[in-house]
């Protein structure tokens, strides 16, 4: 059972999908293999690897409600593939937005539906994360915290010679308590479909997010739009402002 | 002002050029969208690639009405007009705010009148739901009040439907 998995993010570091596809793997069986999808450059490697695999995973970001252009592209390039080299494959997709409803994928889930009927494929159905930018955080603060626990650690021992400074690490469980809250729904769905995609069965469409009221959600996002535009210069540019 | 996007050969130029107040030949020398948020953060409206849809936020902010004409693809646009929608984003602004009971982005050029899609092509009826859910999502997340979508049988018909 070879399943491959195709991360579909145009960014070359720090996506989402990444993240997300990690943790699919973590969760299926069989041969994984993990290819990127960035440029049309990519596309052939990705195709070669499709022939003799049962299962392939879209890992993808949500662009204006639909399948980002350069991934509609590579879909064209697959459905020629695969008709002519009559492949059956059963095609599952994790497909995250930035804003919270994960339910705003559904016509991007409706997409792949279509393509699988048209390229004789087997739809297997997907998740659709709400909130993955912040998710795709968490997962960065969960390894910052890693850090500072070593950290501790280390001056610790120096300092006192204790190897187990319990306050440093009372803090830590909880931060990745919090954190692993955060990520409950998407742990779940994606520990569901992993099992499915290793006995090749059918999952269906559900919809998940980051775990945190929306009202919420909306400062941190907002926030974090204020920083990083004052940080790149954005703000000082006509930040809001009608640009003819 | 009345936009056209659309895929569509060098031979509906004059149509299209006298239907609208601007028109956008999605002719896919263009790169994708990198995802950097660089038109909300760093030089808004605007893409720090330097292509013919470096500007493009700027032309549909200022559209009343969007008319967008596209081959379907598996109940969706084609990847040239979508590559197109991708580099748009800059039409909107960072911050969010709810609309239609669900988060979007606020407006940079304020409410916008009609989103209509004018698909030819081969097409299934499972791909036409989808094509006008998509569009009715476009509409709310773009802040248009209204979205229509027309299937041509053929491209004849496409100077009735503009
Ligand atoms: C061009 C573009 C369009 C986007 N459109 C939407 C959208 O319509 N709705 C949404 O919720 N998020 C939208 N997003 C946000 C992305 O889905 C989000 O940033 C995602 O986490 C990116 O995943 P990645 O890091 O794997 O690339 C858009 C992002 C970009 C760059």
């Amino acid at each position: 059972m070879k399943t491959v998995f195709i991360n579909c993010s145009p960014k070359e570091r720090f996506c989402a999908s990444a993240y997300f596809l990690f943790l699919q793997r973590l969760f299926t069986g069989g041969t994984k293999v993990y290819e990127k999808l960035r440029t049309p450059a990519d596309q052939a490697g990705i195709l070669e690897q499709l022939r003799d695999a049962q299962a392939v995973v879209f890992g993808l970001p949500m662009y204006v409600d639909g399948v980002p252009s350069h991934v509609l592209r590579f879909m064209e390039e697959m459905e020629v593939f695969c008709r002519e080299n009559k492949l059956c494959l059963n095609v599952y997709c994790i497909a995250n937005n930035g804003f919270i409803e994960g339910k705003q994928n559904e016509p991007l889930m409706q997409v792949f539906e279509n393509f699988c009927s048209r390229s004789g494929l087997t739809w297997g159905g997907g998740v659709g994360i709400g909130g993955g930018v912040m998710l795709n955080v968490t997962r960065i603060l969960f390894i910052v915290d890693i850090g500072l626990l070593a950290l501790n650690t280390v001056l610790s021992i120096v300092n006192t010679g204790d190897f187990f400074p319990k306050a440093a690490w009372i803090g830590f469980a909880e931060n990745a308590a919090l954190l692993l809250y955060f990520n409950l729904g998407v742990l779940f769905y994606l520990a569901v479909m992993g099992r499915l995609i290793s006995k090749g069965e059918y999952f269906g469409k559900r919809y998940t997010r980051i775990l945190i009221p929306s009202f919420v959600f909306i400062l941190f996002a907002d926030i974090f739009f204020i920083i990083t535009s004052v940080l790149e210069g954005g703000i000082f540019k006509g930040w809001l402002a009608r640009k003819e | 002002m009345k936009v056209i996007i659309h895929d569509l050969g060098p031979e509906y130029e004059a149509l299209i050029e006298e239907r609208c107040g601007k028109a956008v030949a999605a002719d896919g020398k263009y790169a994708p969208c990198q995802g950097c948020f660089g038109c909300w953060t760093k030089h808004p409206a605007e893409c720090f690639m330097k292509d013919s849809l470096q500007q493009v936020c700027r032309v549909m902010g200022q559209a009343d009405e969007i008319v967008i004409v596209t081959r379907n693809l598996y109940g969706g646009y084609s990847s040239a007009v979508k590559n197109v929608l991708d580099r748009s984003i800059g039409t909107s602004t960072p911050f969010s705010t709810y609309r239609g009971g669900q988060m979007h982005h606020t407006l940079r050029y304020g409410k916008h009148d009609l989103w209509k899609v004018v698909v030819y092509g081969d097409i299934s009826d499972a791909e036409k739901d989808t094509f006008r859910y998509t569009a009715e999502r476009n509409a709310l997340n773009d802040g248009y009040e209204r979205s229509e979508v027309v299937f041509l049988n053929d491209l004849t018909e496409l100077e009735a439907a503009l």
